[in-house]
C-alpha cells in the first residue's frame, strides 16, 4: 500500500452554545488510502457531516473546538497548518461536494465559467484553454452536448445535471480526495444510480479516493471499500465493506440493518426497529452513548466509554462486548411477526 | 364502529426525553419574550415607553397640580413668567406665553401616544382585513385590493394628509381626523406585509391538514394562519407607531393637526421655534420627546423582531 | 373485499403561470393523465414514482384537497367529486391524509392536545372533556406519553411529529388513510417504527391504506398491491411480489434494479439498467409512450402510440406495448439495447 493518504485520530470537534457544550464530533478515527472509498453511515445529528468539515477547517471557530486530535493529509497536520495552506488544499487536494448542488452553484453565473474559475486562478491557465477544460470535464461527467451546455446557467440544469456539474468542478484540480456529502440524497432513485455509476467510473480512472456521506447503508454497500458507522457523534464500527456487512458487531450496527426492509420475496414481517430517539448531542448519555437503545446493555455500559477496539483483520467495534465469542446478535429480541 | 380503546399496538411508549425534561411547555411566545428580555436595548425602549405611557396616563392627577396648567395661561402678561430657562418649579422652563413646559410636553405625550396608536389600529384593522382576504382568497380580489393599494402608495403621503386635513372646517378640527388621515393613508403597507405573510403560512401543511380534516375557512384563518402570520405585523405594527407620532409632529407643526394652543409635540416646535436662538429650549425639549418616543418604538420593533426570528436562537 | 376507493381516468392539468387578471402563460402541467385504479377495503396500495409523476396530486385528489380537472372518484360507491357541504364533511371523516412534513405539517403555536383533538373539535364530537380524554388515549395509541398532551410540537423530534400526526388522523375513526410520504423525512431507524406503528394500527383497526413514496423498499415492505406512475400516467399496476418478482414494464424494471441494496454481495452481482437522462417535463410530455425517450427496449410504434394499461397476468396490468414480452426478472437480465452513459 502506498500509505495513507488522509488520517483521522481521535477527532473531536464541540461546539459552545449558549445551552451548553454540543459534542458534534467526539472521538472519530479512521484512514483512507490513495484510490479507496470510505463509506461514513449515520443518522442525523451522528456528527458525520461536522467531522468531514473540521478536517477541511471549515468549521467557524468559536462556536466551534478542536477539543483534540490530529488530522494528518500526507503525514502533514491538517489541524496546525496556516490558513494559506489550508486553503491550498481545499479544492484542489481535497475536493468536495454536497447534497444541494443549487446552494454550492452561483446562479448569477453560467455553469462552464463556473468551472473554468478556478482552473484560471489556481492552475494559472488562460481563459481560452479553461473553456475548454470545463467543457471537457462536462463531457466527462456525461453532460451531453457539454459544449452549448456549458453557456447556461444552473438553474436550467436539472437536480441530476447540476450535480454532475459539481462533481465536474470538485475534479477540475484532479484532487486526491474527493468527500461526497449525501451527494444523492436529494435526487430520485434512478438518477442516484446515474450518478453513482459515474462517481465509480471516474474513480477507476482517476484514482481519486472517495468519502462517501450517507445515511442510506444501500448506497454505500457497492462502492465503498471500507465503512464507518458513526453515532451521537462517535466511531462506532469500521470496518471492511463485507465486514460491516456480515460480520457487524455492534448493537447500534445491528439495528441499523434489521430497520431496514428486508428484500426478499417470501413473506412480510415486521421491521425491528432500535427503540427510542438518538440522544440529544448536548446531554450524551455517560457511558456508551447507545446505551438507553441497546438491547443488550449490561451495568457497565452505563459507566465505561467504550473505545475502538481490533477484534483482528482491522474490524474495530466500539462495543465493550464485541470481542466476547459468546456476544451474538439475537433475532428473539424482536420477535418477526408475519402478517 | 371501531373501538380505538381495545385495541393497544404493542410499540412501547418512549421514554421521557431528558431533553426537555428541565423546562415546562414552553410556547413559542413564551420563547420570544424571554429572547426580547435578554435584549439590553430593547428593554430599555420598553421601560422608556411605560414611563411614557404612565406619565401621560396619570398626568391629570399631578402635571397641573405642581406645574400649572398646560393650555391655561394668565393674560395678566406677567412678563417675568415667559420664556423662562428650567427652574426647579419649571424644569424645562416656560414658553412664551408662561406656560410651563415640562407639563406641556407631558400632555403632548398623550396627544403623541393617542395619535399613534390609534392610526396604528386603523391601519392594521383596514390592512389585516383587506390583507387577509388578499392572500386567502386570491384571484381577481387579490389583484383589485393590491392595486387600490398601489394607487395609495403613489400617492405623495403627506401632502394627501395636507389635502385632507385642510379641506376640514374649523369646528372638527382635533384628534379624531389626525389618527383617521394617518391610519387609512398606512394600511396599504401593513395590507401588503400581511399577505405576504399569510401567503407564506398558507402553503405550510398543517392548514392543508385543517382543510383535510373539514375546518371552516373561519377557523383556518384564525386558528391556523393568523396566530403563524401575525410575527411581522407585531414588528412592523410596533414601528409605525413611531411613524405615525412623526407624520402627526409634521402636520401639526404645518398648523394641520390639532386646533392651535394643544399641547402637541409638533405644535410646540411650531409655536416656539422664532424664539430658537434666544431660549432653545422651547424647541429642545418637545424635539427630545418625539425623538426618544419614535426612537423607542423602532428599538423595540428591532428587538420583537429578533425574539420572533427563531432561526437567530442561538 | 369489496372495493372502498375507485378512482376512473382521474386527471388533473395545473395552469404553468396565471397572472392577476387570468390570462394563462405557458400552457399546462399534466400532473395526473388518465390514471384508474382500485383499493380494497383493509388493504394497502402503495403508490410509487419519482418526483413530479402525479403520484402525491393523485392523493391530493382523493380526499379533496386539490380538485381534479376530469374523471371520477368513488368512494363505497359515492362520487366524491359531487359532495357537498355537509355530504363532504362526512366524508372527510373517513379518509384523512398523513403529510411528509412532520414539521411542516403541525401548526407551531397548538399544544399537542389541541391539533390531536382539532377534529373533534370540527366535527363538533363530544365535551371539552372528552376530547380531551380522546386526546390522552391517541397519543398512547401511537406511542406517545399522554402526560404531553400541554407540550408545543417542537419539543418533539421528527419521529415523535409524525406520530402526533397520524394520531390527529386517527381522531375521527377513519377508514382510508392517504400516507403521503410518511416516513421519507425520518431517519432510518425512526422510519422503522413508524412503518411498524402503521402497519399495527392497520391491523388492529382495519385501515384501509393508499401509501404514497418513492422509496421503493419502503413500498415493498408495506403494500399489498403496488401501482408505479411515470410522468403523470399509471405505468404499471400489480401484486406486490409479481411486481417485485417479474416487472413488465421497462420502467419498472429500471426503477427496481436503480434501488441500491444494502447487501454489497448482491449489490456487485447483480447488473442494472442505468436510464439515461432525465425525465421530461411534465409541461409537454413525450408523445406515444411517456416513457419512449429514456426506454432501453424502444421501438418506432412507441413514440407514435400510447400503449394501454392492459392486463399481462391475473391482476397484473402494464402500459407497454411490449409488457407481455418483456417480463425481466431484475438482476439477471439486462436489454441489449442498452448502452451505459460512462464508457
Amino acid at each position: 500500500m502506498a500509505g495513507e493518504l488522509l488520517k483521522v485520530d481521535d477527532l473531536k470537534m464541540h461546539f459552545h452554545t449558549r445551552d451548553g457544550v454540543v459534542k458534534a464530533v467526539d472521538g472519530v478515527s479512521y484512514t483512507l488510502n490513495p484510490g479507496e472509498t470510505l463509506g461514513v453511515v449515520g443518522e442525523s445529528g451522528s456528527g458525520k457531516s461536522v467531522t468531514a468539515l473540521t478536517m477541511m477547517r471549515l468549521i467557524p471557530m468559536p462556536p466551534g473546538k478542536i477539543e483534540g486530535g490530529e488530522v494528518l493529509f500526507k503525514g502533514e497536520s491538517m489541524l496546525t497548518m496556516k490558513e494559506e495552506q489550508v486553503r491550498d488544499i481545499r479544492g484542489n487536494r481535497i475536493a468536495m461536494i454536497f447534497q444541494d448542488p443549487m446552494t454550492s452553484l452561483n446562479p448569477v453565473y453560467r455553469i462552464g465559467h463556473q468551472i473554468a474559475e478556478p482552473l484560471i486562478t489556481h492552475k494559472g491557465m488562460s481563459k481560452k484553454e479553461a473553456h475548454a477544460r470545463a467543457v471537457e470535464l462536462l463531457e466527462m461527467v456525461g453532460i451531453p452536448n457539454a459544449a452549448s451546455r456549458a453557456r447556461d446557467y444552473p438553474h436550467q440544469f436539472s437536480g441530476g445535471m447540476r450535480q454532475r456539474a459539481m462533481i465536474a468542478m470538485a475534479l477540475s484540480c484532479d484532487p486526491d480526495v474527493l468527500i461526497a456529502d449525501e451527494p444523492t440524497t436529494a435526487l430520485d432513485v434512478t438518477i442516484q444510480a446515474q450518478i453513482l455509476e459515474l462517481m465509480q467510473a471516474l474513480q477507476k480512472r482517476t484514482g481519486t479516493a472517495i468519502i462517501m456521506i450517507t445515511h442510506d447503508l444501500g448506497v454505500v454497500a457497492d462502492i465503498a471499500n471500507n465503512i464507518l458507522v458513526m453515532y451521537a457523534g462517535r466511531a462506532v464500527e469500521y470496518g471492511s465493506t463485507d465486514q460491516v456487512f456480515y460480520e457487524p458487531s455492534h448493537p447500534y450496527t445491528w439495528g441499523l440493518m434489521d430497520s431496514l426492509p428486508t428484500h426478499d420475496l417470501t413473506e412480510k414481517s415486521t421491521l425491528c426497529p432500535i427503540e427510542g430517539q438518538p440522544p440529544s448531542l448536548l446531554n450524551v448519555p455517560s457511558g456508551c452513548p447507545f446505551n438507553p437503545r441497546c438491547p443488550y446493555v449490561k451495568e457497565e455500559c452505563r459507566t465505561t466509554v467504550p473505545e475502538l477496539r481490533d477484534l483482528g483483520d482491522g474490524h474495530l467495534s466500539a462495543c465493550l462486548f464485541a470481542a466476547d465469542p459468546d456476544f451474538k446478535r439475537s433475532a428473539a429480541d424482536c420477535a418477526g411477526v408475519t402478517r | 364502529m371501531k373501538d380505538y380503546r381495545s385495541g393497544m399496538p404493542s410499540t412501547p411508549p418512549f421514554q421521557p426525553d431528558e431533553q426537555h425534561a428541565g423546562h415546562e411547555n414552553r410556547t413559542l411566545w413564551g420563547d420570544a419574550w424571554n429572547r426580547l428580555r435578554k435584549n439590553r436595548l430593547a428593554v430599555i425602549a420598553l421601560m422608556w415607553l411605560v414611563i411614557v405611557t404612565a406619565a401621560a396616563i396619570s398626568a391629570d392627577f399631578w402635571v397641573p397640580q405642581v406645574f400649572g396648567s398646560p393650555t391655561v395661561f394668565s393674560t395678566s402678561g406677567a412678563a417675568e413668567l415667559r420664556l423662562k430657562p428650567p427652574t426647579l418649579a419649571h424644569p424645562m422652563g416656560t414658553d412664551d406665553v408662561g406656560r410651563d413646559l415640562f407639563a406641556r410636553v407631558i400632555y403632548g405625550s398623550r396627544i403623541s401616544l393617542t395619535v399613534g396608536v390609534l392610526a396604528v389600529v386603523v391601519s392594521l384593522v383596514i390592512g389585516l382585513i383587506l390583507g387577509s382576504l388578499s392572500a386567502f382568497y386570491g384571484g381577481i380580489l387579490d389583484a383589485f385590493i393590491m392595486r387600490i393599494a398601489d394607487i395609495f402608495l403613489a400617492f405623495p403621503y403627506i401632502l394627501f394628509a395636507i389635502l385632507l386635513l385642510s379641506v376640514l372646517p374649523d369646528n372638527l378640527r382635533g384628534i379624531t381626523p389626525v389618527f383617521l388621515t394617518i391610519g387609512i393613508l398606512g394600511w396599504p403597507s401593513i395590507a401588503r406585509v400581511f399577505r405576504s405573510s399569510v401567503l407564506s403560512v398558507k402553503e405550510n401543511d398543517y392548514v392543508e391538514a385543517g382543510r383535510a380534516l373539514g375546518a371552516s375557512d373561519i377557523r383556518l384563518m384564525l386558528r391556523h394562519i393568523l396566530p403563524n402570520a401575525v410575527a411581522p405585523i407585531i414588528v412592523y405594527g410596533t414601528m409605525s407607531v413611531g411613524g405615525a407620532i412623526l407624520t402627526e409632529a409634521a402636520l401639526s407643526f404645518l398648523g394641520l393637526g390639532l386646533p392651535p394652543g394643544s399641547p402637541s409635540w409638533g405644535g410646540m416646535i411650531q409655536d416656539g421655534r422664532i424664539y430658537l436662538t434666544s431660549s432653545p429650549g422651547v424647541v429642545l425639549w418637545p424635539g427630545l420627546a418625539i425623538l426618544s418616543t419614535v426612537l423607542a418604538f423602532t428599538l423595540l420593533g428591532d428587538g420583537i423582531r429578533d425574539a420572533l426570528d427563531v432561526k437567530m436562537k442561538d | 373485499m369489496s372495493d372502498l376507493l375507485r378512482v376512473e381516468s382521474l386527471t388533473k392539468h395545473f395552469a404553468v403561470q396565471q397572472t392577476a387578471l387570468g390570462s394563462r402563460l405557458g400552457g399546462h402541467v399534466m400532473a395526473v393523465d388518465d390514471v384508474s385504479f382500485t383499493v380494497k377495503e383493509g388493504e394497502t396500495l402503495g403508490l410509487v414514482g419519482e418526483s413530479g409523476c402525479g403520484k402525491s396530486t393523485t392523493g391530493r385528489c382523493i380526499i379533496r384537497l386539490t380538485e381534479p380537472t376530469s374523471g371520477s372518484i368513488f368512494y363505497e360507491d359515492r362520487n366524491i367529486r359531487e359532495l357537498r357541504g355537509k355530504d363532504l364533511k362526512a366524508f372527510r371523516r373517513q379518509a384523512q391524509f398523513i403529510f411528509q412534513d412532520p414539521y411542516a405539517s403541525l401548526n407551531p403555536r397548538m399544544t399537542i392536545g389541541e391539533i390531536v383533538s382539532e377534529p373533534l373539535v370540527i366535527h363538533q364530537e363530544g365535551t371539552r372533556f372528552e376530547q380531551q380524554a380522546r386526546a390522552k388515549e391517541l397519543l398512547d395509541v401511537v406511542g406517545l406519553n399522554p402526560e404531553h398532551i400541554n407540550r408545543y410540537p417542537h419539543e418533539f423530534s421528527g419521529g415523535q411529529r409524525q406520530r402526533i400526526g397520524i394520531a390527529r388522523a386517527l381522531a375521527l375513526n377513519p377508514k382510508l388513510l392517504i400516507c403521503d410520504e410518511p416516513v421519507s423525512a425520518l431517519d432510518v431507524s425512526i422510519q422503522a417504527q413508524v412503518l411498524n406503528l402503521l402497519g399495527e394500527l392497520q391491523h388492529d383497526f382495519g385501515l384501509t391504506y393508499v401509501f404514497i413514496a418513492h422509496d421503493l423498499s419502503v413500498v415493498q415492505h408495506i403494500s399489498d398491491r403496488i401501482a408505479v406512475m411515470y410522468l403523470g400516467k399509471l405505468v404499471e399496476i400489480s401484486d406486490w411480489k409479481a411486481l417485485y418478482a417479474k416487472p413488465h414494464h421497462p420502467y419498472t424494471q429500471s426503477l427496481l434494479s436503480a434501488v441500491p441494496l444494502p447487501d454489497p454481495k448482491q449489490q456487485r452481482a447483480r447488473e442494472r439498467i442505468i436510464l439515461e437522462g432525465d425525465p421530461p417535463s411534465p409541461i409537454d410530455p413525450p408523445s406515444g409512450c411517456r416513457f419512449h425517450t429514456r426506454c432501453p427496449i424502444a421501438k418506432d410504434i412507441c413514440s407514435a402510440e400510447e400503449p394501454k394499461l392492459r392486463e399481462v397476468a391475473p391482476g397484473h396490468s402494464a402500459a407497454c406495448h411490449f409488457a407481455a414480452l418483456n417480463p425481466v426478472p431484475i438482476g439477471i437480465a439486462r436489454p441489449a439495447e442498452f448502452t451505459p452513459i460512462v464508457g
